[in-house]
C-alpha cells in the first residue's frame, strides 16, 4: 500500500539516504534494520514529513502523495511514534491525545465526549490506563501506549515506530507486542525503526536492511535469515584494519572503577560498574548510545559523582570536580565537543588551554602569558596539522576533524596519565580519523592508560586491547582481542545471548 | 467592635483596590507564559497603558475611549517583544526589556510636547466609584462593593473567562500546550506562532488595562514613575499564582494586602519609606522562598525545532 | 549576544568580524536616529535642522563638548555595568539601585569622615562607594545561585528599595541642615573631586571612568579570571567540562558590576551635585543598557558608546530651550537602539518595507488587469 521510490536526501556533508527504495504491504509489520546512522530515521521522517527529500517519490495506494509538513501525514492516516516522545509530561493522557483535534461543544471542549472515545480505545486494545493520569507519572512503557494512542484516536492506518524497544523493560517488550499484534489483526499496518535483532525475529513480518544510507536488502523474510546474517548486513564486512601490534607489554592496574551506581530519575543508569584500566592498555567500551556511556563518562571525568562507588587512580581515590580530575591528570575528550569541549565563538589558542588555564606556561600572577600560549598553540597547529588559518582564528571556522584535533592536541600537550575519550572520531573526516587514532595509539605506547567510548564499533575493536560492551548500565561481556567476533559482538551490544556459532560474516547482497 | 470593624473594612477596600491593577496585568502575564513566552515586558506595557488611557480619557474626554486607547496601547508595545522574539527569534529577555525601556521613554516626550511637563499630567475624566444596587444591600460586604469603581467587575470577569478560557474552551488547551512545547504542538497542526502572538497581544491588552486603572481608576491623571516596579510584581505574583488566573487573582489579593498595608500604618512610628518598601521586600521574598516545585510551562523561550 | 552577522567568509580574521560588529553599531544608530527623527516630524519640527541644532549645540563649542562629557561620564560607569555583567550572560539590572547606594555612600564618607587630605579623602570614599555597590551585586548573586531566583527581576525589587531607602535618609536622619529639598551634608572639600575644565562638572570621574574601562578590558582579556569569565559567558557547559568553578565567576562578575555602577553613583555626588540629592539620576542606570548594547557589551567600546550617547544627551539638552522638545527623547533612542542591536535585520527589513509595499500593490494590479482582460473575452 506504501511505495517510497528512489528517496535521496543529503545533509550539508553527509548522504543520508542514497537512492532509497521501501515497500510496506497492507497489515503487515515491517522491520526496518540498521545501526545508528544508517538512514532509518531519516528515511521515516521523510515519509511522515517531517523532511523534504531531495530526489525520489511517495506513493500512498498508488497514489503520489506530497508530504510537506507532518500535518499532511497525519490527515492522510500516517502517525509516528518518535524514539524520544512527543509528550507533553505535564499534560493528562486525555489531554495529550485530544489536543487539537477535541471533540467539541462549540469552543468548548467535550470533556465527557473526549473521555468516552479515549477510554473505548484504550478498552479496545487493553492498554490500561487512565485517561486523568499524568504522562510525568507513567512509566516509560506507559507513556509508549500514550504516544501510539494518539495515533489510533487519529485512524491512523499506517503506524511507524522509531525504536520502540530501546526504552523498555523485557516484559514491557512483550505488552507492546501484543499490542502491536492486535493492532495488526485490525487492519493497521507497522513500521518498526530498530537495530534490535532478538525483537525484529519476535514480531516483524517482513524486514529491510539500511546501512550508511543504502539498501542491503529488501522485504526480507525472517524465515529466510538468521540473526548472525542479519547482524552482519547491518555492520558490514569491513576490511579488518592490521592492529598495529603492541610494543610494551600492559603495565599494572591505573584506573580503577569500584562498584559505581548511577540513577537518573529514579532509573538506573548505571547498575553496579567495576572495571580496570592498565597502563599501556586501551580498553574499548563498546554499546549503542544510551546504554550507560554518558554517565560513564561523567562519573570518570568529575562531572557527576556517582550514587554509589569510587573511582581509584594508581591506588588513591578521585573525587571532585572536573578541575580536580583534570589536575589528576585525568584528560577528557568530551562526547560533544562543540557544547561541552570547545567554545567556537573563541579562538583555537584560547581552546587550547581550556582545562589548563592556570598552569605556569598558560598563566604568570593572574595574567595570561598570551605570547606563551601563541607559540605553544603554533606548535600544537604544526605538530597535530591542524588546519586553519592562524591561531587565532575561531573555533567555530574548522572543520570537524580539525574542531577535534584542538581537542586531541589539548589533552596530549599536558602528559596526562589517562585519557579519557569519548566518540574521538565522530563527525571527523577519514583523515584527520586516522590520525587522531594514531595518537591513540602512540599514548598507549608510552605507557599511559585508555579509555575510548564509542559507537563505532569498528573503531572500538581496531584500537582496543580489551574491550568491555556496556547494555543498559550493566557490563555484559568482556573481551580479548580475538575472543569474540564482530557479530558476536553485536549481539552482546543489542541485548542479545551468545551462542556456539561463531562463524563467519558472509556479505549478501 | 466597630472600630475594629472599621480598620477590617479599609483594610480589605485598600486590598481590594491594590490589587486591581495586579490582577489584570498577571492574568495578562498568564497568557503570555501560558503560550511560551517569558511576561518581561509587563512593566512597560503597564504604562504604556496608564499613559495612553490617560492620554485618551484626555482627548475624548470620555473615561471609556481612555481605557480603549490604554489597551490599545499596550497591544502596540507588546508587539515590539512580540515581533523581536517570535519572528527575529531575540532573546526574550532583551526584547522584554526592549519593551520596558521603550515604555519609560516615551511618555515624558508626549507631555512635554503637550503640557509642556515631564512629569505631571492634567486630570482627566476617570472612573467613580460605581454603587451596583443588588451589591450594596449585602451588609458589610455591600459597604466595601460600594468603594469600587466599574473595573473592579470588569477584572473579575476577565478572570472568570481567561479561567474558562484555559480550562475549558480548545484554543487555551491548545495554547497550554503551545506553551509547553512547541515543536509537540507543531507536529499535530496547532499554528505555534499564531498562538504565540495571541498570547502577547493579549498579555499586553490586559497588562494595559492594568496600567490604566492606575490613571483612570485608582487617580485621575498620569504621573511618570507611577507604576512602580508593578509590572515585575506581577510577574512574580505570576509564578506565585502557578501561572493560572484563579492564582492570578488570589497572589494579587495578597499582594494588595502588603501593598495596602503602608495607608494602615502611616501614621504609625514605622517610617514611610520602610512602608513603601513592603510589596518589594515581599516580592523579594516569595521570589526566593515562596516558588518551591515551580513548574513553569516547559516551552517558555523555545521555538518550534527546525529540521 | 555577540551577533551572528550575514556574512561569513570562511577564514575570519579578528579585524573583519571587528568591522562587521562596528557597521551593525553604527547602522542600529543610525535607524534610531532616524526614527527619532520621525518624532521630531510628528511634533512639527524639521527633523534635519532639529538634529544639526542638536550636534552643534554638543560639538561646536567647548562649552557643548565639556556637557557632552560630562553627560557621558555616569552612562560609561553604568555601561561598563551592565557589559561586564552580560559577558558571563547575567543580567544585571540593578545598576540604578547600585548607583544610588554608591551615591549615598560617597555623601556619608565625604561629609562625615573628616581631617584627610584630598587625595585619601577622595580615595576612600570612592572604596566605600564600590564596596557598597559590589555588595548589593553580591546580594543579587547570592539569591541567584543559591536560590535559583532570576536575577532580572530581584536586581529591579532591589533597586526600588534601594531607592526609597536612601530617599528615607535623605529625608530624615541625613538630611542636610537648611535644605529644603531632600538631599544631604554638602561635602566636604576635600572629598569633591577635581574639575578638568573651569567653571564646569566635568571631573576626573571622566578620567577614572575610562581607566576602569581599560581595566575591565585588560581584565577580560589578558588575566586568567578574564579568561574565566569569557569562556563561561560562551559556554556554561563547556567551562563546567573544563573544571572552572562557574558560580564563583558569577559572584566576582556581578560584584565588580555593582561595584562599577556604585563609583557612577559617587562621580555623580562628588563631582556634579556636591552632595546626594533624591531623584539625581537621569535613569542613567537603565541607558546603560543601552550603552552596553551599542558596544556589543566591550569595555573599550563602551567608552565611545558612552561618549556618542553624552552628545546626544547634550545636544537635546541644547535644543530643550528653545523647543519643545524635551531632553527624554534622547531615552527613545537608547531603547530603539536596544531593539535594532537585538535584530539588526528588522532594521533592514523595515528599509524593505516600501520596496515591499510597492511590489504587492503592482502584483494586485496586473492581477486586476488580466481579470479585467479575461472578462472583455
Amino acid at each position: 500500500m506504501l511505495s517510497m521510490q528512489n528517496i535521496t536526501k543529503r545533509f550539508t556533508s553527509t548522504l543520508a539516504l542514497d537512492g532509497v527504495d521501501f515497500q510496506l504491504r497492507q497489515g503487515e509489520i515491517h522491520a526496518l534494520l540498521g545501526e545508528n546512522g544508517a538512514g532509518k530515521t531519516t528515511l521515516m521522517k521523510i515519509l511522515y514529513g517531517m523532511i523534504k527529500p531531495d530526489t525520489g517519490q511517495i506513493l500512498l495506494d498508488g497514489q503520489p502523495v506530497n508530504m510537506r509538513h507532518s500535518t499532511d501525514a497525519l490527515s492522510k492516516g500516517i502517525c509516528m511514534v518518535h524514539q524520544h516522545f512527543m509528550l507533553i509530561p505535564a499534560f493528562t493522557i486525555l489531554e495529550n491525545v485530544i489536543t487539537n483535534d477535541e471533540p467539541r461543544k462549540g469552543i468548548f471542549t467535550d470533556v465527557a465526549a473526549a473521555r468516552e472515545q479515549v477510554k473505548a480505545l484504550i478498552a479496545r486494545f487493553d492498554f490500561a490506563l487512565d485517561p486523568d493520569a499524568r504522562v510525568e507519572d507513567l512509566s516509560v512503557g506507559e507513556q509508549q501506549r500514550v504516544e501510539i494512542l494518539k495515533a489510533l484516536y487519529r485512524k491512523a492506518k499506517i503506524l511507524i515506530l522509531d525504536e520502540p524497544t530501546a526504552v523498555l523493560t523485557p516484559h514491557e517488550v512483550n505488552n507492546l507486542f501484543s499490542v502491536l499484534r492486535l493492532l495488526k489483526a485490525q487492519g493497521t499496518s507497522i513500521i518498526i525503526i530498530t537495530h534490535k535483532l532478538k525483537e525484529t525475529f519476535a514480531i516483524a513480518d517482513r524486514i529491510t536492511v539500511l546501512r550508511d544510507g543504502r539498501i542491503i536488502q529488501q522485504d526480507l523474510l525472517p524465515s529466510d535469515t538468521d540473526v548472525s546474517r542479519l547482524s552482519c548486513m547491518m555492520v558490514g564486512r569491513q576490511i579488518q584494519k592490521q592492529r598495529p601490534a603492541k610494543q610494551k607489554e600492559t603495565g599494572a592496574t591505573c584506573l580503577e572503577v569500584k562498584h559505581v551506581s548511577v540513577s537518573e530519575h529514579s532509573i538506573a543508569k548505571l547498575k553496579d560498574i567495576s572495571f580496570a584500566v592498565h597502563k599501556g592498555e586501551i580498553l574499548g567500551v563498546a554499546g549503542i548510545e544510551g546504554n550507560g556511556q554518558s554517565q560513564l563518562l561523567e562519573v570518570l571525568t568529575g562531572l557527576r559523582k556517582p550514587d554509589i562507588g569510587e573511582i581509584f587512580l594508581n591506588g588513591s581515590v578521585v573525587q571532585g570536580d572536573a578541575a580536580t580530575f583534570l589536575k589528576n591528570r585525568i584528560s577528557h575528550i568530551p562526547e560533544d565537543r562543540l557544547s561541552m569541549g570547545l567554545v567556537k565563538e573563541m579562538s583555537v589558542e584560547d581552546n587550547l588551554i581550556l582545562g589548563y588555564h592556570h598552569e605556569e606556561t598558560v598563566c604568570k600572577h593572574g595574567f595570561m602569558r598570551k605570547r606563551s600560549i601563541a607559540e605553544r598553540a603554533q606548535e600544537s597547529i604544526k605538530s597535530f596539522q591542524i588546519k586553519t588559518h592562524d591561531s587565532h582564528s575561531l573555533v567555530r571556522t574548522l572543520s570537524g576533524g580539525n574542531q577535534q584535533k584542538i581537542v586531541i592536541a589539548r589533552s596530549l600537550n599536558h602528559d596526562p596519565e589517562v585519557m579519557i575519550a569519548a566518540h574521538p572520531t565522530r563527525g571527523v573526516d577519514i583523515g584527520a580519523m586516522e590520525y587522531i587514532h594514531s595518537k591513540i595509539i602512540e599514548m598507549r605506547d608510552s605507557g599511559k592508560a585508555v579509555l575510548l567510548v564509542s559507537a563505532d564499533l569498528d573503531e572500538v575493536r581496531t584500537l582496543s586491547d580489551r574491550i568491555i560492551v556496556l547494555y543498559e548500565g550493566r557490563i555484559v561481556l568482556s573481551s580479548l582481542p580475538g575472543e569474540h567476533s564482530e557479530m558476536q559482538l553485536g549481539i552482546m551490544m543489542t541485548g542479545g545471548v551468545l551462542t556456539d556459532d561463531t562463524g563467519a560474516c558472509h556479505e549478501t547482497t | 467592635m466597630s472600630d475594629v470593624l472599621n480598620m477590617v473594612s479599609i483594610i480589605l477596600i485598600s486590598s481590594l483596590r491594590m490589587s486591581i491593577p495586579m490582577a489584570l496585568t498577571t492574568v495578562g502575564a498568564v497568557y503570555s507564559v501560558r503560550s511560551g513566552i517569558s511576561e518581561l515586558g509587563c512593566e512597560g506595557m503597564m504604562i504604556a497603558g496608564a499613559f495612553f488611557g490617560m492620554l485618551g480619557s484626555y482627548m475624548t474626554q470620555n473615561v471609556w475611549f481612555g481605557l480603549a486607547w490604554g489597551l490599545a496601547a499596550g497591544v502596540a508595545i507588546s508587539m515590539v517583544h512580540g515581533v523581536l522574539h517570535i519572528s527575529y527569534r531575540v532573546n526574550q529577555t532583551i526584547s522584554g526589556m526592549s519593551v520596558n525601556l521603550l515604555g519609560i521613554a516615551i511618555p515624558p516626550i508626549i507631555m512635554q510636547f503637550l503640557w509642556k511637563t515631564k512629569t505631571l499630567s492634567p486630570s482627566v475624566p476617570s472612573f467613580k466609584k460605581v454603587n451596583l444596587p443588588l451589591f450594596s444591600d449585602i451588609p458589610f460586604f455591600g459597604r466595601i462593593l460600594g468603594e469600587m469603581n466599574v473595573l473592579f467587575y470588569l477584572m473579575l470577569i476577565i478572570v472568570l473567562l481567561s479561567w474558562l478560557f484555559f480550562s475549558k474552551t480548545v484554543f487555551g488547551l491548545r495554547m497550554r500546550m503551545v506553551g509547553e512545547n512547541p515543536t509537540v504542538a507543531s507536529t499535530l497542526g496547532i499554528p505555534v506562532k499564531a498562538y504565540k502572538y495571541l498570547g502577547t497581544a493579549l498579555c499586553g491588552a490586559l497588562s494595559g488595562m492594568g496600567g490604566a486603572y492606575l490613571s483612570l481608576g485608582q487617580m485621575d491623571l498620569f504621573v511618570q514613575g507611577m507604576t512602580a516596579g508593578r509590572g515585575y510584581i506581577a510577574m512574580v505574583i505570576n509564578a506565585f499564582g502557578r501561572y493560572n488566573p484563579i492564582g492570578a487573582l488570589g497572589g494579587s489579593i495578597f499582594f494588595g494586602f502588603f501593598d495596602s498595608l503602608q495607608i494602615i500604618f502611616q501614621d504609625s512610628f514605622i517610617p514611610s519609606a520602610v512602608m513603601m518598601m513592603t510589596p518589594y521586600v515581599f516580592t523579594l521574598i516569595v521570589l526566593v522562598f515562596g516558588l518551591k516545585n515551580l513548574k513553569i510551562p516547559a516551552g517558555v523561550g523555545k521555538h518550534v525545532d527546525e529540521q | 549576544m555577540i551577533q551572528e552577522h550575514a556574512m561569513k567568509p570562511r577564514n575570519l580574521l579578528k579585524a573583519n568580524s571587528s568591522l562587521i560588529t562596528i557597521r551593525t553599531s553604527l547602522l542600529s544608530l543610525l535607524f534610531a536616529i532616524v526614527i527619532g527623527g520621525a518624532i521630531i516630524a510628528a511634533a512639527g519640527y524639521s527633523p534635519l535642522e532639529t538634529y544639526a541644532a542638536m550636534f552643534k549645540g554638543s560639538l561646536s563649542s567647548r562649552k557643548g563638548i565639556v556637557l557632552s562629557l560630562t553627560q557621558a561620564t555616569p552612562l560609561i560607569f553604568t555601561g561598563l555595568s551592565f557589559a561586564i555583567a552580560y559577558r558571563v550572560k547575567l543580567v544585571n539590572l540593578g545598576a540604578e539601585g547600585q548607583l544610588y547606594l554608591g551615591a549615598m555612600a560617597a555623601a556619608v564618607v565625604g561629609y562625615y569622615v573628616q581631617g584627610l587630605n584630598q587625595f585619601s579623602h577622595v580615595s576612600i570614599t570612592l572604596l566605600a562607594s564600590a564596596t557598597v555597590g559590589g555588595l548589593a551585586g553580591l546580594f543579587i548573586g547570592y539569591l541567584r545561585i543559591r536560590f535559583g531566583a532570576q536575577e532580572v527581576i530581584t536586581s529591579i525589587m532591589l533597586n526600588e528599595i534601594i531607592i526609597l531607602f536612601t530617599s528615607f535618609l535623605a529625608a530624615g536622619p541625613l538630611k542636610g541642615q537648611n535644605s529644603v529639598t531632600v538631599q544631604t551634608e554638602r561635602i566636604a572639600s576635600t572629598a569633591m573631586l577635581p574639575v578638568l575644565a573651569k567653571q564646569s562638572q566635568l571631573t576626573i570621574a571622566f578620567i577614572l571612568a575610562i581607566v576602569i574601562a581599560l581595566l575591565l578590558a585588560v581584565l577580560l582579556n589578558k588575566t586568567v579570571v578574564g579568561y574565566e569569565m569569557r569562556v563561561t559567558g560562551f559556554s556554561r557547559r563547556a567551562a563546567e567540562t573544563g573544571g572552572i568553578k562557574v558560580w564563583k565567576i558569577y559572584l566576582l562578575t556581578i560584584f565588580i558590576s555593582g561595584a562599577v555602577a556604585g563609583l557612577g553613583g559617587a562621580s555623580q555626588v562628588m563631582g556634579v551635585n556636591r552632595r546626594f540629592v533624591e531623584g539625581f539620576s537621569a535613569s542613567y542606570g537603565f541607558s546603560g543598557i543601552s550603552v552596553a548594547a551599542l558596544a556589543v557589551y566591550n569595555p573599550i567600546a563602551v567608552v565611545f558608546s558612552g561618549i556618542i550617547f553624552g552628545i546626544l544627551r547634550a545636544g537635546a539638552m541644547t535644543v530643550s530651550r528653545t523647543t519643545s522638545i524635551p531632553v527624554e527623547f534622547v531615552s527613545v533612542i537608547q531603547s530603539l537602539v536596544v531593539v535594532f542591536m537585538a535584530a539588526p535585520k528588522l532594521g533592514l527589513d523595515v528599509i524593505a518595507l516600501p520596496k515591499k509595499l510597492y511590489g504587492w500593490i503592482q502584483q494586485i494590479r496586473t492581477r486586476q488587469t488580466m481579470r479585467g482582460g479575461q472578462a472583455h473575452e
